[in-house]
């Protein structure tokens, strides 16, 4: 298959991450600096919101571009980002109209798929360091809701040093495979 | 291949490996806490939102307060020149801290007169997990011949200043559409700021000048803010019951038990005339079950007045600001005033409270006279026509906006109303009720994102004996959170009528029971 048009995927991914975090450490240090500032910019529950849904709707674009390229290219496993990226439409905009149950469940569903989906990344990607570090990064994203199940609030903290490792090892994965397909050229 | 080497230019493979080496960096900055994280927010009706940071201490950038004026006009919001006072609660009374005209004030813990107050609180030996005090603020913006005055209170923590420091943002949002603005006029020599009165004779409390300010800080601006603060010590309500005149002679013999059941942190909030609730001033946390004596009129209470429930040895504050602009040439100008109900201060758990009786001279007598003088104000939903033993040839309960039980004792049936508190959802529903019952935790969201472990019971329990053919009683509520900002409520008794002696009176719960 044509893996090429996967690079854009990886490189989109990269540079989604790293504007949000951007955003996260600009804007929560300004916010707290005497400088005036735009209310958009400051560091609210409201505009912490805003800017995780704009982000939500990137990744879940990125996502769904790489279900239609893989889908073009006669691998069927594109189904499953893309229906992802379906289930979470539906279950934010559940949550937008304040149906929080239906959307819960939509929500868990989607999140099932988006660790499908990472199982998919790893079936598809060249490089093996890239292979790897999706492995782990999908470990992670399956032992987090069992852990929290388990642990309550007690275990918070680890679940957010596991979601920072996550994030770290997706953007790592991303970042060596759009690398690999950026240089090589088979 | 042409089209794919000229959509992937050469430098695109380092950047996408520069960026996620940066990403992962501001990463794991903020995962070891360095940068600063949201912990907890509250809304202050529509005039302001206060963010608390927990964060490493940022250079050059002291923890403390921070406070951005932002001024809304329709749909924009932007940020605005304003005068920007803000004082420090203390125990007992208030102190100048900081004020500046900016569209930002920062005002860090380590400010002289903050710390001033700092050291009041922590003398009173009390552990900081106990409770929690405030900064009030008032915020002034003038735009033609018209100004808006804005007063908030900042709850927050004195071992913040101590140690975990702590940034508190606070948006101010002045909305011209909302809000009433004052005339800038000029003043008229002899001019003073309002002059707050008293009834003349009193008991259970004793009122004092609470404006604590160190020597005030050198003029930075053309505007002059002055302070009136009317400080009370002594008996602060914790809840009420009322007898008229009506009552004591036609209901002589029917008795009575109020009694309060509370757990778990207890908020005050500080009210402000023409705005309502602007922000919690003091919150502690408290514990007690209370059960009164059995009183009976006619007996034990022979005249017209109050019996109630009291935190001793509190303070609150009646704080009236005026603010004035004055310039060289045009002279000076009034800009307008705010009037603030707080409680400053009061014992932390169960060690000192009790009751009596206030024949018109003591601190429930109070209240209704700074409702009544319109320092404070009663919205139209803070009384409610709650229920009413009826006698037209026969004797009816009428449950107007809300149910009440009754059970066999062995002196008789007794006929109970039980209300929750403002901060759970125990006891009535804002439905049975009818009316604007719990509007303080209504108008004052919270979100706190770090899991939060306090929780809290609280009760009002009002229960009549010895009720007979005959019995002519009528139960009015007062939803005291919404007049004065104290978490509970007070029963007013008439004989006639509800209170107030309403034209028409709106019951949504309006059931009617025969008994006798």
């Amino acid at each position: 298959m044509n893996v090429k048009s996967l690079f854009w995927f990886f490189v989109g991914f990269v540079f989604v991450n790293f504007a949000s975090s951007l955003w996260l450490l600009l804007s929560s240090v300004l916010t707290i600096t005497p400088i005036p500032l735009p209310y958009w910019l400051l560091y609210t529950p409201g505009n912490i919101v805003t800017a995780g849904i704009i982000v939500a709707s990137l990744m879940l674009a990125l996502y769904a571009y790489l279900g239609v390229a893989l889908v073009l290219n006669k691998m069927h496993r594109g189904f499953i980002p893309i229906t992802m990226v379906i289930a979470f439409t539906i279950g934010i905009t559940l949550l937008l109209v304040r149906q929080a149950i239906p959307a819960l469940v939509i929500l868990v569903i989607a999140y099932v798929i988006l660790i499908g989906t990472y199982a998919v990344l790893i079936s598809v990607t060249t490089s093996r360091a890239s292979k790897a570090l999706w492995g782990v990064a999908t470990i992670i994203l399956a032992l987090m809701p069992p852990i929290l199940i388990g642990g309550g609030l007690t275990v918070i903290n680890y679940i957010r040093y596991m979601a920072l490792v996550e994030q770290a090892t997706a953007i790592m994965a991303s970042a060596i495979e759009a690398w690999r397909l950026g240089t090589h050229n088979p | 291949m042409v089209l794919e080497k000229r959509l992937k230019p050469i430098w695109i493979t380092p950047l996408v490996i520069a960026l996620a080496v940066a990403s992962i960096v501001v990463l794991v900055v903020d995962g070891v806490g360095a940068s600063p994280s949201l912990i907890a927010s509250i809304h202050i009706g529509g005039f302001g939102e206060v963010d608390y940071y927990a964060s490493q201490p940022m250079p050059n950038v002291p923890p403390g307060l921070l406070v951005r004026v932002f001024l809304i006009n329709g749909s924009v919001i932007e940020p605005v020149d304003a005068f920007i006072d803000v004082y420090a609660n203390a125990p007992n009374g208030i102190v100048h801290v900081s004020m500046g005209y900016s569209t930002t004030l920062i005002v860090p813990f380590s400010n002289v007169n903050w710390q001033y107050v700092i050291n009041k609180w922590v003398l009173l030996g009390v552990s900081s997990s106990e409770y929690e005090t405030s900064m009030l603020i008032f915020i002034t913006y003038v735009r033609g011949n018209e100004s808006w005055i804005l007063p908030l209170v900042i709850p927050y923590n004195v071992a913040w200043a101590i140690k975990n420091p702590r940034y508190i943002v606070v948006n101010a949002f002045i909305n011209v559409n909302s809000i009433k603005p004052s005339e800038v006029i000029p003043a008229m020599p002899g001019t003073t700021a309002v002059n707050l009165q008293l009834p003349s004779n009193h008991s259970d409390y004793t009122a004092y000048n609470c404006d604590l300010s160190a020597p005030k800080p050198p003029p930075e601006t053309a505007f002059k803010p002055e302070i009136t603060c009317l400080g009370f010590n002594g008996s602060l309500p914790a809840t009420w019951v009322t007898l008229s005149n009506g009552v004591i002679q036609n209901d002589e013999g029917l008795q009575f038990e109020l009694n309060i059941y509370f757990s778990g942190t207890i908020n005050w909030d500080a009210m402000a005339a023409g705005y309502g609730d602007i922000g919690t001033s003091y919150s502690a946390n408290e514990n007690w079950v209370l059960s009164s004596p059995t009183y009976t009129i006619g007996s034990q209470i022979t005249q017209p007045g109050s019996l109630y429930w009291y935190y001793e040895n509190a303070t609150w504050a009646i704080v009236n600001y005026t603010v004035w602009f004055v310039n060289s040439s045009m002279g000076t100008y009034h800009l307008g005033n705010a009037t603030v109900f707080e409680v400053l201060y009061v014992p932390p758990n169960d060690h000192y409270i009790g009751m009596v009786l206030d024949y018109g001279n003591g601190s429930v007598s109070l209240l209704y006279y700074l409702a009544s003088k319109h320092y404070l104000e009663y919205p139209a939903s803070s009384i409610i026509n709650y229920a009413a033993f009826v006698y037209t040839g026969q004797e009816y309960l009428y449950q107007c906006n809300g149910p009440v039980t009754n059970a066999s004792t062995t002196s008789g049936t007794a006929y109970a109303i039980t209300l929750g508190g403002v901060n759970t959802a125990y006891g009535l529903s804002l439905a049975e009720l009818g009316t604007g019952l719990g509007g303080l935790a209504l108008g004052i969201s919270s979100m706190l994102i770090t899991p939060s472990t306090s929780s809290s019971v609280t009760s009002t329990y009002l229960e009549f004996f010895n009720v007979n053919t005959g019995t002519s009683l009528y139960i009015s509520v007062i939803n005291a959170s919404a007049v004065y900002g104290l978490p509970t409520f007070g029963f007013i008794l008439n004989a006639t009528n509800y209170y107030g002696g309403p034209t028409s009176v709106t019951c949504k719960y309006n059931q009617w029971v025969q008994i006798g």
